[in-house]
Parts: structure tokens; sequence; C-alpha cells
């Protein structure tokens, strides 16, 4: 059952189209986090959702409720901001008891649920305080408690960690995840964090442009993108061109390159002589120096992991140590540059000959 | 460590002193030009009456006596402050939408309203005022518009009372409580209104609970500006006060140049300016408990 669905939403400013017939629809319980760089429409996107933008046609459905045309009050959202928005003038108690006020609650049941919502976040024995004697963090778990002590249908949550610093933020992307999942509330986030994408969703819906890009698991958005932007946007990769050569089976093809023939897995039904982009991600690329009579372990080596292995050699022209990996770019034969993530213990040196492999069940071929 | 300490300190140090030096300009002609003429209105105020000099040798009691005791001067008085905070609550109620309105406003029709908003402040005071003659007189504008319309068939007193006055006052002032106000209004992020809504609360409710809370520092200033405008005014009260509109400062010119009373008329403007530093002071201490909780 979905819990959430956007039906075919436009949202034009003048001449701008800002939003292009974007559909979502999300499921009860579900984090979804709708990513993309600024500009994109994820928070145009996130404000139809909340009522404060309307869109030009296209609908929004809360369950089965419309609630297209309705005000952002009568909606029943719950809603947390990069600013934390909290009402400078109020305490943390009175803060959290607005929109409980708001539901004529009583004031008995009011109490229970915010000393209830304020263990939830961590926070017991600060009611008495105002936002600004705490920190950004206690002052974003406080934003999250009014958003959910109202009991909201949906959770919306506007680039809330983008003001607090690194570390803090690492701990929170856990800490609302772990909420959110405890609480089971539909979710929806706008982020520019990749990263901060991947570890909390159920589900990325990747913005440019004013349209969805891909719509996925967040294994599937990187495994398995739908675009070279959506693969460039979502952590590293090297990509290689080269043209289908033979469909091996429903989704794996053999493509010739300038570096010669790779085994690859991709999307279904792409015509043989296709012009495609063989996309790796650094990670995936294992590397072994090639020397004279090693080179034939190599070739020995590849046949044992079956066809699914291929080999391509290069040569090491830069390296950089990161700590716990050493990035390296590597030329190959045909002059396209890769980088590769190798043990930060034993790093290869600059114009060192190298063999990289890498499984055809770890490539993905893109469009071109 | 103390190291450390040492040069963070020398630094505040060198710019304490560097702050006190651009503090003396102002200082000088505050100085200058309001402590001390204001103490020799005091002095004036304390002696005797005489014929022959601006005032006497001896030093009296008796301007401050006479005038308390003076039920003619009390009523001035009280119609002044009367006017002054009629004039006050009619800026702030005509003042605060429209700086509400500029500070949410992206049109691009806002900065024409700024400049009708500043207007009042582009013409001449006594221009202005005679503008307003022209308007409020028995045969003026307003009334003649008033006839032509069939809703009176005598003309209203317009002028020459309070009514006069109020009405030219509030549209004098009104930029000063409109800047102090969306300077204040600009500052509150719209995000509280979003989250309040968000909440469920509707726009009335956010409004008294969010906004109108969070702008009590604009309302505060530009309340005691317009007030404190209002009850020293001069120009305006004298030309459109008539004897019927008659304030304060109206009253100790008279003094002063008509009656050649300086001693009774400085008397007269010491009691103005302390009943005004009262008024403010305590409307100070009122606001004060209304923003106790703000940062």
């Amino acid at each position: 059952m979905t819990a959430l669905t956007i039906d075919r939403i436009n949202k034009r400013y003048g001449n701008l189209h800002i939003l292009k017939d974007i559909s979502i629809p999300i499921a009860k319980g579900e984090f979804v986090s709708l990513l993309g760089p600024s500009g994109c429409g994820k928070t145009t996107t996130l404000r139809c959702i909340a009522g404060f933008e309307r869109p030009d046609d296209g609908s929004i459905l809360f369950g089965n409720r419309d609630v297209t045309r309705t005000l952002p009050e009568q909606r029943d959202i719950g809603m947390v901001f990069q600013s934390y928005a909290l009402f400078p003038h109020m305490t943390v108690a009175e803060n959290l008891s607005f929109g409980l006020e708001v539901r004529k609650v009583s004031v008995p049941d009011r109490q229970k649920r915010i000393a209830d919502v304020l263990a939830m976040v961590r926070l017991e024995g600060y009611d008495k305080r105002f936002p600004r004697e705490l920190s950004g963090g206690q002052q974003q778990r406080v934003a999250l408690a009014r958003a959910l002590v109202i009991e909201p249908s949906v959770l919306l949550l506007d680039e809330p960690l983008a003001n607090l610093d690194a570390t803090l933020r690492d701990e929170m992307r856990f800490f609302i995840r772990d909420l959110q999942q405890r609480v089971g509330i539909t979710s929806i986030y706008v982020t520019h964090d990749q990263a901060e994408a991947m570890v909390m969703s159920d589900k990325i819906v990747v913005m440019s442009a004013g349209t969805i890009s891909q719509f996925g698991s967040p294994r599937e958005i990187y495994e398995r993108p739908a675009s070279q932007s959506v693969a460039g946007f979502i952590g590293r990769s090297n990509t290689i061109s080269g043209k289908i050569a033979e469909a091996l089976g429903q989704d794996s093809y053999k493509v010739d390159t300038p570096c010669g023939s790779i085994g690859t897995t991709g999307p279904a039904g792409l015509a043989k002589g296709a012009e495609v982009k063989i996309m790796i991600r650094p990670e995936n690329i294992h590397t072994r120096k090639q020397c004279v009579g090693a080179g034939q372990k190599q070739e020995a080596g590849s046949g044992e992991a079956g066809k699914d292995e291929n080999v391509l050699a290069g040569a090491v022209v830069n390296s950089v140590y990161q700590g716990s990996a050493n990035q390296l770019a590597v030329k190959l034969a045909s002059g396209d540059r890769v980088t590769v993530d190798v043990n930060g213990r034993n790093p290869l040196d600059v114009g060192e000959q190298v063999a990289l492999r890498f499984a055809a069940s770890d490539t993905w071929l893109l469009a071109s | 460590m103390s190291a450390l300490e040492a040069v963070p300190r020398i630094e505040s140090r060198s710019n304490r002193g560097s702050a006190t030096w651009m503090v003396v300009p102002a200082l000088v002609l505050l100085i200058g030009f309001f402590a001390l003429p204001y103490l020799t209105i005091i002095t004036m105020s304390l002696r005797e009456a005489s014929t022959r000099a601006v005032y006497g040798e001896g030093l009296t009691l008796s301007h401050y006596t006479t005038a308390l005791g003076d039920f003619y001067i009390w009523g001035i008085l009280g119609r002044t402050l009367l006017i002054g905070a009629t004039v006050t609550v009619l800026s702030l109620l005509l003042g605060y939408p429209v700086a509400y309105h500029l500070a949410k406003s992206r049109s691009r029709w806002t900065s024409l309203l700024y400049i009708f908003v500043l207007s009042p402040l582009l013409v001449g005071l006594v221009v202005r005022t005679f503008a307003w003659m022209i308007i409020l007189s028995n045969n003026g504008v307003a009334n003649q518009a008033l006839k032509a319309i069939g809703l009176i068939t005598f003309p209203l007193q317009l002028m020459n009372n309070s009514l006069g006055v109020t009405i030219a006052l509030t549209h004098v002032f009104l930029p000063f409580i409109i800047l102090p106000l969306l300077g204040n209004l600009q500052a509150i992020s719209p995000d509280l209104a979003m989250a309040s809504r968000s909440l469920g609360a509707s726009r009335m409710r956010t409004f008294w609970k969010v906004t109108l809370p969070l702008s009590m520092p604009g309302i505060q200033a530009g309340t005691i500006l317009v007030f404190v405008l209002s009850i020293s005014a001069y120009v305006t009260p004298a030309m459109l006060g008539g004897t019927g509109g008659r304030t304060m400062s109206v009253l100790v010119v008279q003094y002063l140049v008509d009656n050649f009373r300086w001693p009774a008329g400085a008397a007269l403007a010491i009691i103005m300016a302390a009943v005004a530093v009262m008024f403010v002071g305590l409307y100070l201490k009122l606001t004060a408990r209304a923003m106790r909780r703000l940062p």
C-alpha cells in the first residue's frame, strides 16, 4: 500500500520548468531520499508535498486522501528544516507542545507525549531550556522530536544535517535512520549528499534538472545506475567506451573496446553494435604487478576464474595515499585512465606496469 | 598557554582603544548640543522672572508649582500625551501590515512601495503641513468630497483640533515605525512560519504565536520613536492644531516667544521632558516583560 503518491506533478516559474512530470510512489514506513545537486528540484518537490508550493498540475495523495489543493496545516505532516527552525521564544517543552496544542491534546496527555519523545531523542531533562542554550545537534534532535510528537502521517526532512559538522553529521545519520525505523514513519529526506542518501534510505530518487534520473534502492542505484550522470553523481566510477559485440545472455554482453574484448553486465535489450560505456567502480578493480612470468600466472588465474574475469594491462601514472586505501590512476593501452583503489599498505609506484582484473558482474553498461 | 592568552588580550585592548576614539565626535556633539543646553534650561527654569533680562538673579521653584497647579496646563499635557498615544497606536496598526508585506514580498514593485513609505520624509515639513491644511480645512478637499457624495451637509471640523494633528502626525511618522519593524521582520527566518504551519497552525495562529512575539523588538523601537517624536512635534500642531489642538511644545514656544516668560517656559519644557522620560521608562519596563523570552 502506498502511503504517499506523487503523480505527474509539474511546476513552472515563468519560463523555468522546475519540475517535469515527477511521479514517486512511496510505501508505508519507507525512507525515501530525494538526491541531486542544488537546483535539481528536490526542495521544490518536498515543498509541494508539504503544501508550501502548489504544483501546476498532477496530484499528491496521502494514502487515498488527495491533498494537492489543501493547505500545509491541513496535511498532517512533520517537517524538519536545515535551520532547525525552533521557535526561539519558546522552551523545548513549549516547542514540542505547539503542535499538540493545535490538535487540542489534553494537558496530561501532552505532558506524557512530550516526555516520551524527549526520551526517544535522548534529551530528557532539557524541557525547560531555550533553543539558544542547546548545541546544533541537540537543536536538530528537538526539531525532530517536535515533528514526531504530533505523530504525522509523513515526515519531511529538508537537508537537516547540512548545518552540522562532519562528525556529528555521521552520528546523526544513524540516529535519524534508527529513530525512523523504530517509529516506522514514512519519511522523505532531501539531500545533496550521496553518502547520506546511501546509508539512510530504503529508496533514492536521483533528480537532475527537474526530472527523475533514477528511482531505486541504494544498491540498484550504485550498482546499476541508469545513466552516466547518475553513475558520476553517486560514488566514483570509471568508464570505458566500446561497442556491443554480442549478447551472451539476457543481461550479459561482450563489448569490443580499444583495449580488447570485455565481458560485461548491462540492462537487457541492448542491440549488437550499440555504443556503450562500461562502468566499473574503483573498489571492484584488483591489481597485480605485472612482470615477466607473473603475466603467465595471471592468464592462468583468469582462466581459473572463468569467463567472468577480465584482465587489462596498464601503467600507473599517479598514486595518492589516503590512509585506508591508495588511489591509483592507471593509464590503459587505449589511453583511457581508470581510478583503482588498492590496499594502502602495498602501494604501487608511478611508472609500474599493472594488470587490472575485474569481474564481468562488477561492470554495468551505460548507454552512451 | 600564557603566551597564547596574551596575544588576544593585547589585540582586544587595542581594539577597545580605537573604539573609544570613534565615539568621541558623537559624544562631543551630544554633550555640546544636548547635555549643556539641557543644563541651561534647568537652571533657567529655577530662576526668578525678570522684566529687564531673560531671567532674574534669585532662585525659585515657583514656576514648577504654578505650572503643576494649573488645570489648563494639565489639560494640554494630557492632550499631548493622548495625541502621542493615538498617533503611536495608529501608526503601528497602519505600519505593521506594510512592514510585513515589505519583509515577505519578492515582487519588483517592492522598491516602489519603499519610496511610498519614505515619501513623507522626502517633502519639507512646512510644505507637507500646508498640504494637510488644504485637505483638512473647512473648505478643504476632504470636506468638499464628503459634501459632493452627500455624506455631510455641514463641513466637519477636521483641523484646529487634536484630530487634524493626529492625522498629520500619523502620516509623517509612519516611516519611523515601518523601518525598524521591517528590519526586525526581515531577520525572522521564514522557516519558523513554515514550521508552525507544518505543525498544523493556521496563518492566523502562526502570526499570533510566532511572528508577532518575535517582532516585539521592532514594535518596541518603532513605537517609542513615534511616541517621542509625536509628543515633541512643533510645526504640525502649531499649524494644524489651532487652540483646540494645542500641545505642550506649542505652549512652550508661546511662553518663550509671545509672552517672553523664559523661566516659566523652561519649567514647562522640563516638566514635559520628565513626563516623557517617565512614560517611556514605564513602557520599556512593560514591553521588556513581553520580550523576556526572546534571545
